[in-house]
């Protein structure tokens, strides 16, 4: 079920007026898409926020436009904290799209008890699915995971109708014996890095 | 031992200016947890490196840090009694720049409390402002 976001057309272009409207508590937004014409758009802060804390990924446009839409991207501020703009997709029910989707470890790793460590490599995924079906996350159990073992993308349980996108060999998770504490590269106290070019022009110098 | 650049194309840079925000390396990518810079400032190789000897005496074996910064920059300084003049001093220690948004270290494989905890230990040992941040939703 999609969730409801209220909208509202918006006249205004420029940077100025897109910062008037975040102070008030709003943000730009734009629909695209199906070869109709774009919309540009005003969504309510706090709307926008509760969809994205939820794993929305599809709404339902109300108000100005009344169809669905796909969130195709968002664009935060450099703190992460707050998005600035958002594009919306127009969609289908039927329609494929293809998006990533989270994936995230569900249990323990027996490898951990053995001295192993799980390392999470890949954090998302790209999937092609039905728009109004895209799942929130995709959990991969790790209880069977031993030292040495890696559970790659084509392992992966996807919901019905879903297909991979992208290579199935990519390591999503593995669990290898934890490296004793490296040391961090660097030279000695006191040395210093070889400047690139000097000892090709003292040699030079030497010569004559 | 501190991290240093292998080769570089000039022993001395000049001071230069922090100007902006950080538009790159601003993210977690690696790790589920960051922490991230919200002043900016030179984080040098040495407090870097002690930045990393306090998480992983906190992690011990537990998942892992990933350092999100390099000392790229060389700081000169001048010896103490020394006249002014005579040219640029010789460089003292190496630094890492570092603009408001930059995620300097991240944490994968624990959970948030042992996260928050292990970065509060960290955070006291840093020259700049930091806050504790999660891996963005998609």
């Amino acid at each position: 079920m999609a969730e409801a976001l209220n909208v509202k057309k918006r006249a205004s272009r420029g940077k100025r007026e897109a910062k008037r409207l975040r102070e008030a508590g709003s943000i730009p937004a734009i629909l695209y898409g199906h070869g109709e014409a774009n919309e540009s758009l005003v969504i309510v802060a706090d709307e926008m926020s509760a969809v994205i804390r939820h794993g929305g990924r599809v709404v339902e446009l109300k108000g100005a436009v009344n169809e669905k839409a796909f969130i195709r991207e968002l664009q935060w501020d450099v703190y992460g904290v707050e998005v600035l703009h958002v594009d919306f997709a127009r969609v289908s029910e039927h329609e494929r799209v293809e998006v990533k989707v989270k994936v995230e470890l569900r249990g323990e790793a027996p490898g951990v008890k053995d001295g192993g460590a799980v390392e999470h490599l890949l954090h998302e995924i790209e999937i092609d699915c039905e728009a109004l079906s895209i799942p929130e996350k995709i959990g991969v159990s790790i209880r069977e995971l031993k030292i040495g073992d890696a559970i790659t993308a084509g392992e992966l349980k996807l919901p019905d109708g879903a297909k991979l996108v992208g290579d199935p060999d990519d390591v999503i998770v593995h669990c290898v014996v934890h490296r004793e504490e490296e040391e961090v590269e660097g030279g000695a106290e006191g040395a210093e890095p070889e400047v690139i070019g000097r000892k090709a022009e003292d040699e030079e110098e030497g010569e004559e | 031992m501190a991290l240093m650049p292998k080769r570089v194309k000039h022993r001395k840079s000049q001071r230069g200016r922090i100007k902006g925000k950080a538009t790159r390396g601003n993210r977690v990518v690696f790790g589920d947890f960051g922490l991230q810079a919200t002043q900016g400032g030179w984080v040098s190789a040495q407090t870097i490196e002690a930045g990393r000897v306090a998480a992983s005496q906190y992690l011990r074996s537990e998942g892992r840090l990933y350092i999100r910064v390099f000392p790229h920059k060389s700081i000169t300084s001048i010896p103490l009694e020394t006249r002014m003049g005579k040219g640029k001093g010789e460089p003292e220690f190496w630094a890492a720049v570092v603009r408001p948004g930059t995620v300097l270290y991240e944490i994968g494989g624990v959970s948030e409390e042992a996260a928050r905890m292990c970065f509060s230990r960290l955070a006291h040992k840093m020259p700049v402002r930091v806050r504790f941040v999660r891996r963005r939703a998609v």
